[in-house]
């Protein structure tokens, strides 16, 4: 059973008299434990769709289900109910809170979520580690390189034991090699714990170790590849 | 989320620095103006008991008798020793006001001679009040009359001269003469061409043996209205010991300095509510531009699953808690402040035109824990009204569109 079920999705954008279409009738299935990119060129609309897909924001046309129910009609409070419970993100820029160290970003979800401190931290540790960044756990976003915020931006999504991932151009501000270890650490996430990854790029460097890979061009899905596990 | 807002408020420290700044200052000056206000208050209170004391004790009836002879209290040696058993330390004063005539040659002037105790401790907060030229009145001394300098102008006599004193319809002699021993410049100028002071027995020989018309307890030491609970308790006790008499505190006896004390209060609260309004907006200024400068965060917070209801506390705390740590820095400074003033000082150069509004020159500054609590209480409450329509925009926003956001 697929974990999202996407059926004509569209997104258009309206600034004054100019109307931009990001998505023309999306149609994508996720089934849960996929290791999946998103690929295209700059303005395909990428980043709209895993911002549709995770409810921070709405669709022109089309549904939106995430494990059988339909998120894309949610009020305010219920898709922020839904990001808090369900989903993790992953953020080009990182998106780290400043004044909090690597170990209270890591903890913030689960502290929104109501967690006690020890429990939290506890969780938060473990993930830091999962990445390789609990002997850096103490330091502030400012104090850490920028793949090593981007690790600690995992850490924050893996923490919560989100059903899927999703990650916007997570490599994009990153050298080669980091980002390209980034994207092996993901995968051995996905391996060992089975969660579910949909990240976006540019990148055709960044392709060889996911499962799927859905291509995007001009707001449509123009070809789907699935690969065999590595 | 307290330890999150908490930093985000040091993010701009010189700009948080500001505003917290404000705050402390409007909380620090209400509390000074509050203690000010309360100096004012002391002041009228301490003029009305230095002169009249805290406790009375009347004839019953007294207000409504216009008869020399019912205003009195007889077997005034008893009822002093009733009085002083009860007074808590007090300086029981017998005063026996008699309605006269003072003659020097052909010049008169009908007042009510004043005859009375003077404890040493009353004596010296009188005579710390109005300065005196000569010597004042010793105990039981017969012969010597202390007068205002406006009144002795008025009868044309100095220091040493003689008046004559007719008392008629009274019970004594009727009749006496004294010697003016000293000159009072009294502080209220209006009262100088009243003031002709005698001792107690001096009065009674005069006009009514054995009997005053009233007694007052005075607490020279009680300066502020916040330090007098004695008065209360001490006519409490009395009350029932003396069923024949009248006995007050100086709330019912002056119940229009009560009133104008309970009117300070709301004038000093709508007169800092204008500076509040003041810091206020600058404190929304602070808030508003860290909103605008974390839009893209909010953005954040929002895509990780913050409520728009949360996310509106947590800018309501950093809010909140910047006006608390000013308050309670201007509450601190400002309690000092009043601290320090509250032994006393003057304006010099004002003396006489303050006392003409019947206080006592001598300011006493004091400020209650209630004030105080108030004027924090204001502060807090300007944090959360400060932090409503940044808090209510930041809740609206859209968390992709929050994350496009460029400031």
């Amino acid at each position: 059973m697929s974990l999202y079920d996407i059926r004509g999705l569209e997104k258009t954008y309206r600034t004054g008299e100019v109307q931009t279409h990001a998505l023309r009738g999306v149609d994508l299935s996720v089934a849960a434990g996929e290791f999946t990119a998103v690929a295209g060129p700059s303005g395909s609309g990428k980043s709209t769709l895993l911002h549709l897909m995770g409810v921070l924001d709405t669709p022109s046309a089309g549904e939106v289900m995430l494990d059988g129910r339909r998120i894309d009609t949610l009020d305010r409070r219920s898709a922020a109910r839904m990001r808090l419970d369900n989903l993790g993100f992953v953020f080009q820029a990182y998106n780290l809170i400043p004044v909090l160290t690597a170990l209270e970003n890591a903890a913030f979800v689960l502290e929104l979520r109501g967690l006690g401190r020890r429990d939290r931290e506890a969780r938060a540790m473990r993930a830091l580690g999962d990445l390789g960044m609990a002997a850096l756990a103490a330091r502030r976003p400012n104090q850490l390189s920028g793949g090593q915020q981007q690790r600690v931006a995992v850490a924050r999504a893996l923490a919560a034991e989100p059903k899927i991932i999703l990650a916007d151009e997570p490599t994009a501000n990153l050298d080669g090699d980091t980002g390209h270890a980034l994207i092996e650490l993901m995968r051995h996430l996905n391996r060992e714990h089975g969660v579910t990854f949909v990240f976006s790029t540019h990148d055709p460097r960044l392709l060889d170790s996911v499962d799927r890979i859905v291509r995007l061009e001009d707001g449509r899905v123009t070809g789907e590849e699935t690969r065999p596990a590595a | 989320m307290l330890a999150l807002a908490w930093r985000n408020l040091w993010r701009q420290r010189r700009r948080s620095l500001t505003a917290l700044g404000a705050v402390a200052l409007v909380v620090a000056f209400s509390v000074v103006y509050y203690g000010i206000g309360g100096a004012a208050g002391n002041s009228m209170y301490s003029q009305l008991t230095g002169s009249s004391g805290q406790v009375q004790v009347h004839a019953a009836g007294y207000r409504d008798t216009r008869d020399f002879s019912a205003g009195l209290i007889r077997d005034a040696g008893g009822v002093r020793a009733t009085i002083a058993a009860h007074a808590r330390g007090g300086q029981v004063v017998g005063v026996l006001d008699v309605p006269a005539l003072l003659i020097h040659g052909d010049r008169s002037r009908a007042l009510a001679l004043d005859g009375r105790d003077w404890p040493a401790p009353v004596r010296r907060d009188y005579l710390q009040g109005n300065r005196l030229e000569g010597r004042f009145l010793t105990a039981d001394d017969g012969e010597s009359v202390v007068l205002g300098r406006s009144l002795a102008r008025a009868l044309d006599v100095g220091i040493g001269d003689q008046v004559q004193v007719y008392a008629p319809g009274t019970e004594g002699f009727g009749a006496a003469s004294f010697t003016v021993s000293g000159l009072l410049d009294v502080a209220d100028p209006a009262a100088q061409a009243r003031t002709a002071l005698v001792s107690l027995s001096a009065a009674q020989a005069l006009a009514a043996p054995d009997a005053v018309t009233r007694f007052e307890i005075h607490y020279p030491d009680i300066k502020r209205v916040v330090d007098d609970g004695v008065s209360t308790r001490v006519a409490g006790a009395l009350t029932p010991l003396l069923p024949r008499l009248q006995v007050e505190t100086w709330r019912q006896v002056s119940p229009g300095l009560v009133k104008l004390l309970h009117a300070f209060g709301p004038m000093l609260a709508v007169i800092t509510l204008i500076f509040y309004v003041l810091a206020g907006l600058l404190v929304v200024n602070t808030i508003y531009l860290g909103l605008i400068e974390r839009v893209r965060e909010f953005g954040v917070l929002v895509s990780l699953g913050m409520t728009g209801r949360r996310l509106m506390g947590l800018i309501t705390l950093e809010s909140v808690l910047l006006c608390a740590t000013g308050a309670a820095a201007g509450a601190l400074v400002g309690t000092g402040a009043v601290a320090w003033l509250g032994r006393g000082f003057t304006i010099p150069g004002f003396q006489q035109y303050i006392a003409s509004f019947g206080m006592d020159p001598m300011f006493y500054p004091s400020v209650g824990t209630g004030q105080v609590a108030q004027a924090v209480a204001f502060a807090l409450a300007t944090g959360v009204l400060a932090a409503l329509w940044p808090a209510s925009l930041a809740a609206r926003l859209q968390p992709a569109e929050a994350m496009r956001f460029a400031a």
